[in-house]
């Protein structure tokens, strides 16, 4: 079942910039990888999720409803941590948490105290005086501590540490393995390559590429066919290198990391789906 | 209305509201009390000296009630201006900052309209504005039946500063819908503190009189005719009326502004 589903979504910010075109679905219980360089249009598309934008061409709907008319209704089951967080800076991370669920009129005993375990969170300064990481973790128990069906997350790791990103993924695989819905807007290869089931690739405000990360790799696979002088020779060579051998014919599949992969995309590269520039 | 976001953005007026209470306080305890028959003609005699500049600031010769005097030398600039500093700083701190700064989309990321948002964020500012009218109605009355009782009318001081209030209100709409219609601080510290900042010097050119007075029909502080007020004349009423439903216009176009904007945050 589609529960976002973006179609021909535009926003002409002129000279070049903006987003045309854009349209790709996920699928309940599935995790998306939203990539592109900087400037591609990853945080516009969110914007419009949220309902903080609207559609000028195309439409945007979450669970069958649209993204600016049913925003309020959306939000009740949704989870966002913004690219740029900026947070009510007069307020201790305590604060802020206990004025959100307020403010949200949680009722039920939430995942706040779950969450601020998981990231060894101390949330008992000033919000103004924290780090970048701190009021990243601060962003992440805020997304997360209404325990939402769906997540929209842009760029959620940035500016934490290694143990604190690893930690995330760590905390997205359980999340998928409830069945939630994640769109996860990333610059890091690693952490889309462990969650990610698909990825759509954005460059320039158009998607450039839109797959399973399985059919990607399989896509990238360049094959190489070599010939020996003996069958014996062959059944070697193919073992050493884990190929397959077909009489003095040896072929061998050299698979390509992700990261080449994306990075293939994003330098635009000479692959057929180049956009004119 | 958002009980947890008033109770927070409240507690974010409470210094203000302090700051301009005692600042109300201390002028209008001495201005009051300085209410003396020998007193007025010092003052007098200061308006033969220098007229214009006496008159810039709404002060007019020979008030001989309580209420006059009051009039001539607190309606003309204490009450006017430091209310109307209030409904700036409020005014934009409320909407247009946290569109800016982008911590509105930690407010707009939650199952909470866009107009219960903006429709609790005017409350504030007109809860702002009406406590501080409501403490100076009060604080006028206090001095004055201290100093001087049974001079002041309560139904003409009354009168007046519902015609006041009336006034803030219209201001402190100007700054919110300024607040909601522009997402950078510039232009809505912009026009939310200057359109409010130049009406009131407009209506200090047109208090000076000759030629400057058309002037008046520039600035809303026009609709606002104190000894109109308290003489209960019906165009100072009218006036009065007319700044009320010039605010009711402001809120309503603001709360529609902010609910179809697009918020770039
Ligand atoms: N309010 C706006 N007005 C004009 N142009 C804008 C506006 N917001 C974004 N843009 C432009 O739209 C393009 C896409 O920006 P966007 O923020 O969506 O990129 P992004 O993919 O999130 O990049 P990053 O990885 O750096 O976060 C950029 O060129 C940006 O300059
Ligand atoms: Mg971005």
């Amino acid at each position: 079942m589609r529960v976002i589903d973006i179609e021909k979504l535009t926003r002409d910010y002129g000279s070049g910039k903006g987003i045309f075109d854009v349209s790709f679905q996920v699928n309940e219980g599935e995790v998306f990888g939203f990539l592109g360089p900087n400037g591609a249009g990853k945080t516009t598309t969110i914007r419009h999720l949220m309902g903080f934008i609207k559609a000028k061409s195309g439409r945007c709907t979450i669970r069958g409803m649209d993204c600016w008319q049913e925003r309020c209704k959306i939000q009740e089951h949704l989870g966002y941590i913004p690219g740029e967080i900026s947070f009510f800076d007069d307020m201790t991370g305590t604060e802020y948490l206990k004025f959100l669920a307020g403010y949200r009129r949680l009722k039920t005993a939430n995942r706040m105290a779950e969450m601020m375990d998981r990231f060894e969170l101390d949330p008992k300064s000033k919000i103004k005086k924290m780090s970048k990481g701190t009021k990243q973790k601060l962003g992440i128990v805020a997304a997360f501590m209404h325990d939402p069906e769906i997540l929209i997350l842009d760029e959620p790791t940035t500016g934490l540490d290694p143990l604190m990103q690893s930690r995330f993924v760590e905390l997205l695989a359980e999340e998928k393995s409830k069945g939630k819905t994640i769109l996860l807007s990333s610059h890091i290869f690693e952490e889309v390559e462990r969650t990610c089931s698909r990825v759509g690739i954005i460059r320039q405000g158009k998607i450039v590429t839109l797959d399973s990360v399985e059919a990607l790799r399989k896509r990238h696979v360049r094959a190489y066919q070599v010939t020996l002088e003996s069958e014996a020779l062959a059944r070697s060579f193919a073992a050493d290198f884990g190929g397959s051998c077909q009489g003095r014919t040896v072929t061998v599949a050299a698979r390509q990391s992700l990261e080449d992969i994306f990075m293939h995309y994003y330098g635009g590269g000479d692959h057929d789906e180049r956009d004119p520039v | 209305m958002n009980g947890t976001l008033y109770k927070r953005e409240m507690k974010g007026s409470v210094k203000l509201l302090l700051i301009f209470g005692a600042v109300i306080t201390l002028y209008v305890t001495i201005i009051t009390t300085m209410y003396e028959p020998e007193m007025m003609a010092t003052l007098d005699s200061f308006y033969e000296v220098m007229p214009e500049m006496m008159a810039a600031v709404g002060m007019k010769a020979g008030a001989t009630s309580l209420i006059g005097f009051m009039i001539s030398y607190l309606y003309g600039f204490i009450l006017l201006v430091f209310p109307m500093v209030f409904c700036i700083l409020r005014g934009n701190g409320l909407i247009g900052r946290y569109v800016d700064r982008g911590s509105m989309a930690a407010l707009v990321a939650a199952p909470v309209r866009r107009s219960t948002i903006a429709c609790t964020q005017m409350s504030v500012l007109v809860s702002g504005i009406v406590l501080l009218a409501g403490y100076t109605t009060a604080l006028e009355y206090a001095v004055a039946e201290s100093s001087f009782p049974g001079e002041l009318p309560l139904d003409q001081l009354l009168t007046v500063n519902t015609g006041l209030l009336c006034l803030h209100l219209f201001l402190g709409g100007i700054c919110f819908l300024a607040s909601c219609l522009f997402s950078d601080a510039k232009y809505s510290v912009g026009f939310g503190a200057g359109i409010p900042a130049l009406m009131y010097v407009l209506q200090m050119l047109a208090n000076s009189g000759g030629k400057a007075e058309n002037a008046k029909y520039f600035t809303a502080f026009t609709l606002f005719d104190a000894n109109g007020l308290a003489a209960g004349e019906t165009a100072a009423l009218g006036g009065a009326f007319a700044l009320l439903a010039g605010a009711v216009v402001l809120y309503a176009v603001g709360i529609t502004v902010f609910c179809r904007k697009d918020l770039h945050i």
